[in-house]
Parts: C-alpha cells; structure tokens; sequence
C-alpha cells in the first residue's frame, strides 16, 4: 500500500535523478555480485586499465582493450580519478587495494587477492575522449561512478514490496524446503506464542537462532545461496541494534498490539525504512547500469545442489530490478538501469575451448532473469571474463591424449584428488570438461564426494605485475574485459 | 555415440622436486595465447570506415524533416498543394458547367495525374528507405564484426542476401549461415560471395566513367560542354553505383546520398593527400606540358573517379574488410599510365 513517505520518497529519487541528467554527463555504474564473486578485482582491473590505457598508448605499448572501441579507434586521451559525488559514501581503497594485489611496497612475492569487503563503496572516474560523430575533433568527458556493493543487499530489495506477515510466511515456506539447516529455529518458532506480550529475551534468541540459519546457508557445501535480509550477515555497525534483532514468526490472524508479533513487525518495518530504503533511494535506484559478478565455478565446485540454489539466488537478485515498478511517479521519472551485464569471473581458472561452455551454463542460470528484463526495456548480455588472468594455456600431450590446460600457481591449501598445493610452485592443471549441454551440471548429485566430480576448478595467485620505470604497476592481463566495458560503457563513449 | 571415457581433472608438474611421486611421462606443448590472438583479429577501427559513418550520417541516414528546412518545406508545400487543390476544384466545377463529358474527362485525367504522383511518391520514399537500410546495414557490420558477435553477424548476412535477392548466389551465402558458427568469418564469407563481384563492376563503371570525362574534356571545343559532361557523367555514376549495391535512389534519395558523397568527399580530400593529391598535381603538371587540354582532361577524370570512389563507400552495404578499399591509382591506371607512354 503506497504510503505518503512511499510517495515523497520517490519524488526524490525522481528529483535526484534529474539533477544527475542536467548536472551533466555522468553514468552510475553499478558493481555487484555475492560474496567471493571477484567485485574488487574488477574495479580494481577496471580503473587501472582506464586510468593508464591513454598513457600506455601514448608510449606504443600494445592495446590491451582491443575490443573496447573509443580506445581501439585511439580516441580516449586521458583517465583519472576524481573526488566521488557522495560524500556519506566510503570511498572505495583503490589505492590500498592496488597495493595488496601487486605486492606491498612494491614486494611482488607477497602479492595475494585482496580481503573481500562487505560495505559499499565508491569511486569516480573521470575519462576524456574524442566524439565520432563530428567530423571535426572536439573533445567530450564522462563522469562514470563506480558503485560497490554486496549482492546480498539486493535481496533485500524484495522486501520493500512485502508486508511483515508475507515476508514470514515465505521465509518458514522456504526454510521448510532447506530441512535439515534451520530446523533448530524454526522449531523454537514454532514454540513461541506470537500474540503473548513481547518479550526481549525471546526477540533475541529467536533472532541469533535466525541469523545462525542464515549463516548456515553461506557455509558449505551450498556456498551460493543467499537469502534476505542481509544485514543480518553483514551488519557492519547496525550489530546489536533493534534492527537486526527480528525474525519469522508463524503469525496467528491478527495481531494484539505490545504482541511479541506487534515488536517485530516494527522491527521489521524500521529495517525496511532505515537499512533497505535508503539502499534503494540513494543508489541502487539511480544507477544505469549493472554489471552482476557470479563466481560459477565455486558453485560448479560445490555440485548441482549449490548450482539450482545459485539460479535460485540471480532470480531473485532480478526481481530486486523490478522494485517500484508499479509507481506512477517513479516510472515516469526514471532514466534507470538500462544495461546489465552478467560476468562469470575467474574464467582463466579453465582453458579458453571451455569459455563457451562456461558462458552457456551462465545463460542457463539466469534464464529466468533475462525474460523477465525483457519486460524491464534493459538488454542483457552474458560473458566469462576475468578482470586479472592468473593463468597462461597450454595443451598437455599424455598417452595420445592432448589435454587443453592452465599453466599457473595455485594458492597453498587448494587440492585436486589427492593432491594439496603449497602455493609456491607452478603446476599446469588439466580442470576437467565442462558438458556441452548445460542441463547436465544441474542435474544429479555428487556433493557426498567431490573426488568424483568430472571438473575441479582451484584458485591460482596472482601473476606478478610488471612495473615501469618509476615503479607504478603496470595494468594486468585480463580477459574479456574490454567487452564487458564495451557493453557496459560503449554506447556513452561515441 | 559410444560414450567417452570421462577425463578426470589431472595435475603435471612442471618442476620434477624429490618429493613428488613418479607418474607417467607427459608432454607440455605451448598453444597460442588466444587472447592475443582475438586482439589480433580485431583489426583496430581505421579512419577510412570512420570517415565513411560520419558520410553516411549527415547525408543518407539523416532525418531530414526535424529541421528548420524541413519544416519550412512542408509547410510550403502544404500550402501549395492547397492552393492547387482549390484552384482545381474551381476549374472542375466550371468545367462541368460548361459541359458534363468535359468535366468528366478532366476529373479522370486528373485523378490519372494523382494516381501516378502517389505512386511516384511511394516509390520515392521505398529508395529512400532502400538506401538508408543500407546504410544502416554498413554501420552494424562493422559493429558485428568487431564484436565478433554471431547472432547479429546471422540476421545482417540474411538481410543482405534479400537485398541482392535477384542476382541470385544468395541462397549458397545463407545456407552457409547455418554451418558456419563464428560471426567474423560468416561476415567475411558474405562480403567475399556477395559484395566482391559487384565491387568489380562498380571498379569498371568508375573506370568507363573517367575515361569518358577526361576523354570528352581533351577533344571538347567549348569549355562549357565539357563541364556539363563531368557533372552528369559524375551524377550518373553515383546513381549507378547505388543501383549496383542494390539501392533504388528516386529523386530525394538522390539528393541525400549526394550530400553523404559531399561529406565524405570533404572528409577524405584531407587524408589523401599522401595517396594521390601529389599523383595529380605531377600528372596534370606533365601532362600540361604536353597539351593543356589533355592536362584538363586527366584533372576531371581524377575527379570523377574520387567522386566514385566516395559513392562506392557510402553505398556499399559492408565496409572494406577482406581486400582493402580501392585507391585512384586501381580504378583509373590508364590517367597515370598515359603520362608515361606521352
């Protein structure tokens, strides 16, 4: 039911939007994608190669953004940052996390992925480019606001359309499904009298129990899924607040007011209102585009089980997309997201003859999701891509067989059968053969023992980059990432 | 199909350490980088093709009625048709009062008249279509073929086999379009089976077109006639080059695709100099030595093959990928030629 703070609150974001549209030329580029799924490395790929590419192409070094037009037609002159817009926003540690990948202090052996973060955050990127259009050469500059955040906080998105009592159903409805995980919870739920007088104690426990659940359906082996609200994972400095201490109850018809149900479903409503709200008003309704990073391969790794609650997850991750579209006033006043793209990261972890494969998987993932933007006026496209290539290829000759593989160094601790890497020496692996037919990975169920699994996909360090002469690192190799920013930024660079 | 032995996920070391267990012998065989490869495949945009977009912008493919002169235009004509309209009523009606077979035989005539303009209008509109379709087709070739992009590259072979529908050799282009998988090859196969022949014949009509000018220049007695003569054998060449890439320009599309052929004309007057500006100023200076008028007549020649070069990038459907575009010196040798024999 659109309420009246519903009401002023779209026309803000209406009156937020027209101000990016006259304030000049900007585009809000959105970064996302679950936990482990590669969102730093991308910004981080993505600023180096642009801040550096006019420089590198100015000294003749070869383009490593072929693909990407304004700089393979030599019309991007300049890139750097710039002090972002939103000044309530964490900046995004560019620096710092440059650092940590290429090596502290320029000590290249200590080089490693950098933490995953859990908090938003941005940076802007100023470009210069020449136009094509004029026949003359007139100089032109885009603004683009690279916005980080969790992809479980679009999750949460959904909640904004459902009412405490429907959230309730559905999330017992769902917990049902995952039996055995939760059952503790959903057991002292069931216990609990929702129409007694509320009780602090009760609140709490049932809240931890919930957020233990929740947990529980992070760790392994059903790595991939996520469910709303994810705060509760990630509560930053909310840890401890009357906002994260709720949780499903089984609701009777109505409720008494000062009920144990009455103080969650306030609860409840201040989630929405001081955590999701703010979210989607402040940036998630004013982005343009949307790149979503899914880490397949770990959910290939996990088994079909993890893959079918994946596909369960990007669903619902797009439903996030459709949120507010039934206001009048927002429909009207929103230029939004017209462009998403879905990567799968880390495809250097498997020989390039399987990058089809590995991108048919990811079209059968999200499917469901691509029929439904058809509707939303985005136009969607699918890539495997890896924003850093840790690995090189080679064809591995045995008994007759020429077996494509990578040749890199896995990170100490990662196994394949039997064998446990020391993170110190190079190996080429031969990762297996994903199905020509996508169906096949989601079927089936070999998460008892993954020594059986066909494809067994490890995490490499990463490559040592070079330096110039004043000690700045050079841009990494990639893959596909000058399509995913051809897609994604082509269109504004002409 | 006899089902494959499943290929575990294996590990080879590269460095034999004392540690490790023996295992079987094995070789490492070192592929090309494949992301290079692609880099190399993507042959940077030239200028060439950018300078042909920008022609085909401001002429073809320009909407020409959201401007002030296009408004100013129909709004004029709209007037005018009025005024005519009235004025023929009037002259109906006075004709049928002074007698019925009389007015009856002006009212068919005149709805003959009306007929055959919509149909003329029609027609006009079709070639306008016809020829900014294919522009557009040149725009997303090139856009396909940088992105490598299948689908695309499919649907655009179809559309350019159903323009060139009558010369038949399209059905083998768009069988192929159901074998062969990679977007950049399928491009460079149409344009190979497609567009190559009729290349051939837009190289013979530029070179029959100089010929004639700088023939009909050296023997002309009136400097008037001979530049009537290049300025229609330089419009009857670009409207047979659009017919030849499968364009039906009537009279407007005519006039656009002239502006596009002006604009890259401009465009590309710069970056030539290297190419022929200096050939033309040697062969005209030594030809002048020989004769003024023959020297005449190689500078209009020149011209008129550099206007139909322009004409055939602006109306060619794909841009010059497999072969590179011709230059003055391949569709007009015998201007360059005569200097040395003479």
């Amino acid at each position: 039911m659109p309420s009246f703070s519903d009401f002023l609150s779209d026309a803000g974001i209406a009156a937020r939007n027209l101000i990016d549209l006259f304030s000049g030329r900007t585009l809000r580029l959105g970064v996302t994608g679950l936990a482990g799924a590669g969102k730093t490395i991308f910004v981080i790929a993505l600023v180096q190669h642009l801040t550096l590419a006019a420089r590198l192409a100015a000294l003749g070094e070869k383009n490593s953004l072929p693909v990407f037009r304004v700089h393979a037609e030599g019309r991007l002159t300049g890139g750097r940052l710039e002090p972002q817009p939103d000044d309530a926003v964490p900046r995004f540690a560019y620096e710092r996390h440059l650092d940590a990948l290429t090596g502290p202090q320029g000590r290249g052996e200590d080089r490693a992925w950098p933490p995953s973060t859990k908090r938003i955050s941005e940076l802007r990127l100023a470009l210069e480019f020449e136009r094509t259009a004029s026949l003359g050469r007139n100089g032109a500059a885009l603004s683009i606001d690279i916005v980080d955040y969790p992809g479980e906080w679009l999750l949460d998105l959904t909640l904004l359309d459902k009412s405490y009592r429907r959230w309730s159903e559905e999330s017992l409805a769902a917990a049902e499904a995952r039996a055995p995980l939760g059952g503790e919870w959903r057991d002292y739920v069931q216990s609990l009298d929702a129409n007694a007088p509320a009780d602090e104690d009760a609140a709490q426990r049932a809240a931890a129990l919930f957020k233990s659940y929740l947990q529980a359906c992070r760790a392994v082996p059903l790595a991939a899924s996520a469910l709303p609200p994810g705060r509760f994972l990630t509560p930053g400095d909310l840890e401890g607040s009357p906002l994260l201490t709720f949780s499903p109850l089984k609701l009777e018809a109505d409720a008494r007011p000062n009920s144990l149900a009455a103080a969650m479903e306030r609860r409840y409503e201040a989630y929405r209102a001081h955590v999701v709200r703010p979210f989607f008003r402040d940036h998630f309704a004013r982005l343009d585009r949307q790149i979503v990073l899914v880490d397949v391969l770990a959910a290939l790794n996990a088994g079909p089980l993890a893959l079918r609650d994946l596909e369960r997850t990007l669903g619902d991750v797009l439903d996030a997309f459709r949120t507010g579209k039934n206001s009048i006033l927002s429909s009207l006043l929103r230029p939004r997201i017209d462009k998403i793209l879905f990567a799968a990261t880390k495809a250097d972890h498997l020989n390039h003859v399987s990058h089809d494969r590995l991108e048919a998987i990811l079209r059968r993932l999200t499917a469901r999701a691509i029929a439904r933007a058809e509707n939303l006026g985005a136009s969607i496209d699918v890539v495997a891509l890896a924003a850093v290539r840790a690995t090189r290829e080679a064809n591995v000759g045995r008994g007759g067989a020429l077996l494509p593989a990578v040749i890199g160094m896995p990170i100490q601790g990662e196994r394949i059968g039997d064998e446990t890497f020391d993170g110190e020496t190079e190996v080429a692996i031969f990762p297996g053969q994903l199905p020509d037919d996508p169906d096949a990975v989601f079927t089936g169920d070999w998460t008892a023992d993954p020594r059986e699994a066909e494809y067994r996909f490890v995490r490499f360090r990463p490559p040592i980059a070079a330096r110039d002469a004043a000690g700045t690192p050079l841009p990494l190799p990639h893959i596909r990432l000058d399509r995913a920013l051809q897609f994604l930024l082509g269109d504004r660079l002409r | 199909m006899p089902s494959k032995p499943k290929l575990k996920p294996q590990v080879f070391h590269l460095e034999r350490s004392e540690g490790a267990p023996r295992r079987a012998a094995f070789t490492i065989e070192s592929v090309a980088d494949f992301v290079e490869m692609e880099a190399a495949s993507v042959a940077t945009v030239d200028p060439t093709e950018r300078a042909v977009e920008a022609a085909q912008r401001r002429g073809i493919v320009k909407n020409a009625l959201v401007s002030w002169g296009g408004l100013f235009f129909s709004a004029a004509g709209g007037f005018i048709l009025v005024v005519v309209g009235n004025w023929l009523a009037g002259l109906i009606g006075g004709l049928f009062a002074r007698s019925p077979v009389l007015g009856l035989a002006a009212l068919v005539l005149g709805g003959l008249a009306i007929f055959a303009l919509v149909v003329l209008a029609a027609r006009e509109i079709f070639g306008i279509l016809r020829q900014s379709k294919i522009a557009r087709l040149h725009m997303d070739f090139a856009t396909a073929r940088a992105a490598d992009d299948r689908d695309a590259a499919r649907r655009l072979v179809a559309e350019l086999a159903a323009l060139q529908q009558k010369r038949g050799k399209s059905a083998r282009v768009l069988e192929l379009t159901r074998e062969i998988i990679d977007g950049r090859d399928l491009i460079d196969i149409a344009e190979r089976e497609l567009i190559l022949p009729l290349d051939r014949e837009v190289r013979r009509e530029i070179a029959g077109a100089a010929k004639r000018v700088s023939m009909v220049t050296a023997i002309s007695p009136r400097a008037l006639i001979d530049v009537a003569f290049v300025a229609a054998q330089a419009l009857l060449l670009i409207r047979r080059i659009a017919e030849i890439y499968g364009g039906r320009p009537g009279f407007f599309g005519f006039l656009k695709l002239m502006r596009s052929v002006g604009a890259h004309l401009a465009v590309t007057g710069g970056v030539a100099v290297g190419d022929s500006l200096l050939q033309q100023v040697l062969g005209h200076g030594i030809a002048a030595k020989i004769s003024a008028r023959l020297g005449e007549g190689v500078l209009n020649g020149l011209l008129t093959a550099r206007v139909g070069l322009s004409a055939m990038a602006v109306c060619r459907p794909m841009p010059f990928v497999v072969g590179p575009p011709p230059a003055i010196g391949d569709v007009a040798p015998f201007l360059f030629r005569s200097e040395k024999k003479t």
